[in-house]
């Protein structure tokens, strides 16, 4: 029974991957166009009565960049694990059913109407998108079930006509919207991770955390679910429940990224993929090295997007989709046997 | 002995209108190895949906254990019935010993492990149907008649008392359908499981089983002994074939005549 999974197994791998993702953040705070000293970070806010410029773009600039990094990666390659499993589909990502479409509608809505009012200090793009995501999931949920309870294949073409209508109202307010305004827009659909308001990184953070241990209280249910939901309905799974919950968080947390950074694309497909061509496709331990390596993989790609053509800035969906592939495509040839789907 | 799996006039119907199972009514008896026969269409497979509630009756009771099957909760109904459904392979490359862990799945303690007694009934379930040699392959890289076998193993793993089956040798070759049937009576007479099958084939159902329920598409349905249920005029009743019947033993066999068929002549034991 040497190739089970043991709890022990499950600890010192998921200790060794968040050692890796400190050594990341820390690595990459380091990093950037201006070069900073930790000793001079530690001297605190002020020096001498003045501004301590290493601690300012330390605290202030790099760490909850880095900090909404790792809670949007993580909650993108979670969501990713989720909808894999309940749609028992290799291609399904946390935007397969709509809920891109749905935030960005929620944008270009926002920024066409021109409202200027602010809520914890933000504009009402961030609520906007997590209102689109969240209306829009429970709209392909909704349709989903009229095809019959969760049917996969009704809830996936309910999820592509859903996500090609909306794409086309985007297009349609688009094109009638003035140049600044799509600006916006394209911007936000590029996917940014820029924060700075502590309070809403631990409210995000706290949120995507507990849903993710929630998510992992239900992994054995999950890889029942991957034989299908009468062969895990005869093995004690009680389907309804599963379903609900495991579509509930992941559609909520991908709601949160979303809000918060804009659509990034690659890391909620390829992440889970990597951990499960390396580690193995047990969702109890999927999800959790999923999550460190989201964290992981959207720390160092948003820190690249800080630093290639310096002092501009790329959008990280850019550097997720440039890094992303190439690694991915090695990672699948030199594991390629030891999963089935590619037989 | 008594019955483990009692249903009282069953009716089931996909649409209000429609009705595939007709005020059926049985009992199975604990330790008995039950196939169910019929045509296309007749509701088999609706029948061993229904007595594992993944589908609800539009009316009439089921009992497993003396106790209605919706009062179970799905852990507790997973203890008493495992089902063996027709081949599937999940789309993520799970092993063979994984595979048949999530039998256990109702068992794992909080934090969704296995303990001692749950490995060694994995191990059992393993050794018992000679899969524990490929144990940590992908389910995908087996033979059909062998991703049978982890899948019966899966089922036994459960600890259940029922096996409920559909189909269990589609797709297999002889050697892999006698394996498979050789395996499963094994399994009734060492661990005195209750075991009930679909199957097309009724001379396997014939050798190896104590009772068939054999459906028609017109609703009616015989239950009772293989030998009194299996005859020529009952099987061309029901299936709208003419058969020969010979005999091996005690047991008869069957050979569907179609319209081009031989005359083989009179087939005896020393033909065999």
């Amino acid at each position: 029974m040497k190739e089970l999974l043991t709890p022990k197994k499950l600890v010192i791998r998921t200790v060794s991957a968040l050692t890796v993702l400190a050594v990341v953040m820390f690595t990459c705070s380091l990093i950037g166009t201006e070069s900073i000293s930790l000793k001079a970070v530690f001297g605190g806010a002020d020096i001498q009565e003045s501004v301590n410029p290493d601690y300012e773009i330390f605290v202030k600039v790099r760490l909850p960049r880095i900090i909404l990094a790792c809670l949007v990666g993580a909650a993108l390659a979670c969501s990713g694990v989720v909808f894999q499993a309940l749609l028992r589909n290799p291609l399904a990502d946390p935007y397969i059913l709509g809920i891109s479409s749905g935030a960005g509608l929620g944008v270009i809505i926002a920024v066409i109407s021109g409202l200027d009012w602010m809520l914890l200090g933000r504009s009402p793009i961030a609520f906007f998108a997590f209102a689109g995501a969240l209306g829009t999931i429970w709209l392909v949920w909704f349709i989903g079930r009229l095809t019959g309870k969760f049917h996969v294949t009704g809830l996936l073409l309910a999820g592509v006509v859903v996500n090609a209508f909306f794409s086309a109202v985007i297009m349609f307010l688009t094109s009638i919207a003035k140049s600044q305004q799509v600006y916006s827009t394209i911007f936000w659909l590029m996917g940014n991770i820029t924060e700075e308001d502590f309070l809403v990184l631990w409210l995000g953070a706290g949120f995507v955390v507990t849903g993710i241990l929630a998510l992992f209280y239900i992994s054995p249910q999950l890889n029942a679910l991957s034989f299908g939901e009468e062969d895990a309905r005869s093995m004690g799974v009680n389907i309804a429940r599963t379903q609900l919950i495991a579509f509930g968080i992941a559609a909520a947390i991908t709601a949160i990224a979303v809000s918060l950074s804009g659509l990034i694309g690659f890391v909620g497909l390829l992440v889970p993929h990597a951990v499960r061509l390396i580690f193995g496709p047990d969702h109890r331990q999927l999800l959790p090295l999923s999550g460190i390596f989201g964290a992981i993989f959207l720390v160092i790609a948003d820190t690249l997007a800080r630093v290639i053509i310096a002092p501009a800035q790329l959008p990280v969906g850019v550097v997720t989709a440039i890094l992303g592939g190439p690694f991915f495509l090695v990672l699948l040839v030199k594991y390629s046997r030891k999963v089935s789907w590619l037989r | 002995m008594s019955a483990i799996i009692e249903v009282k006039n069953l009716s089931f119907g996909y649409t209000p209108q429609n009705t595939i199972l007709k005020d059926i009514s049985f009992e199975i008896k604990a330790g008995t190895f039950l196939a169910i026969a019929g045509p296309n269409g007749a509701g088999k497979s609706t029948l061993l949906n229904l007595l594992c509630r993944a589908l609800k009756p539009k009316s009439g009771t089921i009992k497993i254990d003396a106790i209605p099957i919706e009062s179970y909760n799905w852990e507790a109904l997973a203890g008493k019935v495992a089902v063996v459904r027709q081949e599937f392979v999940p789309v993520f490359g799970f092993s063979v010993i994984e595979t048949v862990l999530m039998a256990r799945t109702p068992y794992f303690g909080t934090f969704g492990f296995e303990n001692k007694t749950d490995k060694q009934i994995v191990n059992e379930a393993l050794e018992a149907t000679d899969t524990a040699q490929f144990a940590s392959r992908p389910l995908g890289s087996l033979s059909g008649g062998e991703r049978q076998r982890v899948f019966i193993a899966r089922a036994l793993a459960a600890n259940s008392p029922v096996l409920l089956l559909d189909e269990p040798t589609s797709f297999l070759d002889l050697k892999h359908q006698v394996g498979i049937y050789d395996l499963l009576k094994s399994t009734q007479l060492e661990q005195g499981k209750t075991i009930v099958s679909i199957t097309h084939d009724i001379n396997l159902a014939a050798q190896y089983c104590d009772q068939i329920l054999l459906l028609g598409a017109d609703g009616n349905y015989h239950i009772g002994e293989t030998k009194d249920v299996f005859s020529t005029e009952q099987i061309e009743k029901v299936f709208g074939v003419r058969t020969f019947v010979g005999s091996l033993g005690k047991e008869n066999f069957f050979i569907p005549l179609g319209k081009f068929a031989k005359d083989s002549g009179q087939i005896t034991d020393k033909h065999i």
